[in-house]
């Protein structure tokens, strides 16, 4: 019904997005950074899990994620998504906030390659997509010794020494291995829910 | 659904440039990231609750000053009674630090949510001459923070009436179902928010592309200038004893 509403501004320009559109983009990037910090609160408590955290918020975002990108299926709203995740989540560290615009822009590429049509690449896009959880913990990676002390600080030396202790070199490809598994999941979960429930609505 | 229905600040006795509130926004990032001892995120807290209190909102100020003197009540109890691990000790340890850390930027997004209102948004940033392009998603991303939690405490009552919890015991045990209970219902009126806050804008002319003309008067003031130079005084100060821990002299 809306659609009717709105032909005449589609056409003047398709390819763009539209105020609806740019809308659409902030509220959805609302309910994500939501989701994503309860998940990452609920995790967080416990050093192991809270390293581990690209998988949970990967299977579970996803389905808002791919909602986002179908409901707009233009240029910029996985750039938009990701752009307000990095500012909220990334920028008290600079290469962080910039490695989670750069997965952004990555996503949105890849949409693009699809010509916001394909199926499979609206789904295939929340794998780089979901890469972005890496970045919040790029703190840690690049800048060790600061980072654990902090979490001296704030958690205390047990804490800390379980942090240190797990967190190896090779824990940035763990955690880039955990986000690709969690997105895997997650679309397969998205693509079920939005068949089963919006599709059927006409949502997307 | 009306644009203007979040916040205001109408019975405030001042009233900020919506600009010096997202710069104390991005100030509080830093600031909660790199502050080793409370003293910077006390003195924030101090400053942001008395903003929000004049700003009009004095309930919500005392309330959030209340729950930090809570949290700084029971950090210092815990320094104090170091030596004694036990599982209470740890989980309120947990917990107080995620709140601590997390604290300074809820209180920036409380002071920019619960007392702008987004047309002042929209037109003070296009004071600035960023592209209308730039700003709604983050007008409506901030005026959508509150509608999700809203639409949040409403599913967890609908749940409830029809006998499914939501508690954190269920979501582990049972995460596919959580899932789906807590998020279709959500996005499902989450969208219909978004659908009805689309037709509003356009009725509002934002979808445009001429320049737009504004009731507000948008003007940083004296009281802007000197927050904006507090805000970057106590950032560097957070950012200092930072340091400064970091070489083992903390305060």
């Amino acid at each position: 019904m809306a659609k009717k509403e709105l032909s005449n501004t589609e056409v003047k320009s398709d390819k763009k997005m539209r105020v609806k559109e740019l809308i659409f983009a902030g509220a959805f990037g609302a309910i994500y950074i939501v989701i994503m910090l309860a998940v990452v609160m609920l995790f967080g408590t416990v050093p192991v899990l809270y390293l581990i955290t690209p998988l949970p918020v990967g299977i579970v975002c996803a389905t808002i994620y791919e909602l986002c990108v179908l409901k707009v299926r233009k240029f910029g709203a996985a750039l938009i998504l990701g752009t307000l995740f990095a500012i909220t989540t990334s920028s008290g560290y600079l290469p962080g906030l910039f490695m989670a615009l750069g997965v952004a822009l990555v996503a949105e590429l890849v949409l693009l390659a699809g010509k916001y049509k394909s199926k499979k690449i609206f789904l295939i896009s929340y794998l780089v997509f979901n890469l972005n959880m890496v970045c919040p913990f790029a703190n840690l990676h690049f800048n060790r010794a600061g980072f654990l002390s902090m979490a001296t600080e704030y958690y205390g030396p047990e804490y800390a020494n379980s942090v240190a202790s797990m967190a190896t070199s090779w824990l940035p490809l763990a955690q880039i291995g955990l986000a690709l598994l969690g997105a895997g999941i997650g679309i397969l979960i998205a693509s079920k829910l939005i068949k089963k429930h919006f599709a059927k609505a006409g949502i997307v | 659904m009306d644009l203007m229905v979040n916040g205001g600040d109408t019975r405030g006795v001042i009233s900020i440039d919506p600009r010096t509130k997202v710069l104390i926004f991005f100030a509080s990032g830093i600031i909660s990231l790199s502050n080793y001892s409370h003293t910077a995120s006390t003195l924030f807290t101090v400053i942001l609750c008395t903003l929000i209190a004049l700003c009009g909102k004095p309930k919500t100020a005392i309330k959030a000053f209340l729950l930090f003197a809570l949290a700084l009540y029971l950090r210092l109890i815990l320094n104090l009674s170091q030596g004694a691990p036990s599982i209470i000790v740890t989980i309120i340890t947990a917990l107080s630090t995620v709140f601590m850390f997390s604290f300074p930027t809820i209180l920036s997004i409380l002071l920019l949510v619960k007392t702008t209102r987004i047309s002042d948004f929209i037109s003070a940033f296009q004071a600035m001459h960023l592209p209308i392009k730039v700003i709604v998603p983050f007008a409506v991303f901030f005026r959508f923070l509150p509608t999700v939690s809203d639409e949040w405490n409403g599913i967890r009552k609908a749940m409830a009436f029809r006998g499914i919890s939501l508690s954190p015991v269920q979501i582990i045990c049972h995460p596919w179902k959580t899932i789906e209970y807590i998020l279709i219902p959500m996005l499902f009126s989450s969208i219909s928010v978004m659908e009805e806050l689309a037709a509003a804008s356009m009725a509002r002319g934002l979808d445009v592309d001429i320049k737009r003309s504004s009731y507000e008067v948008v003007k940083l003031r004296f009281i802007d200038y000197m927050l904006i130079v507090m805000i970057i005084m106590l950032t560097g100060l957070s950012i200092f004893l930072g340091m400064l821990a970091r070489r083992g002299m903390a305060i």
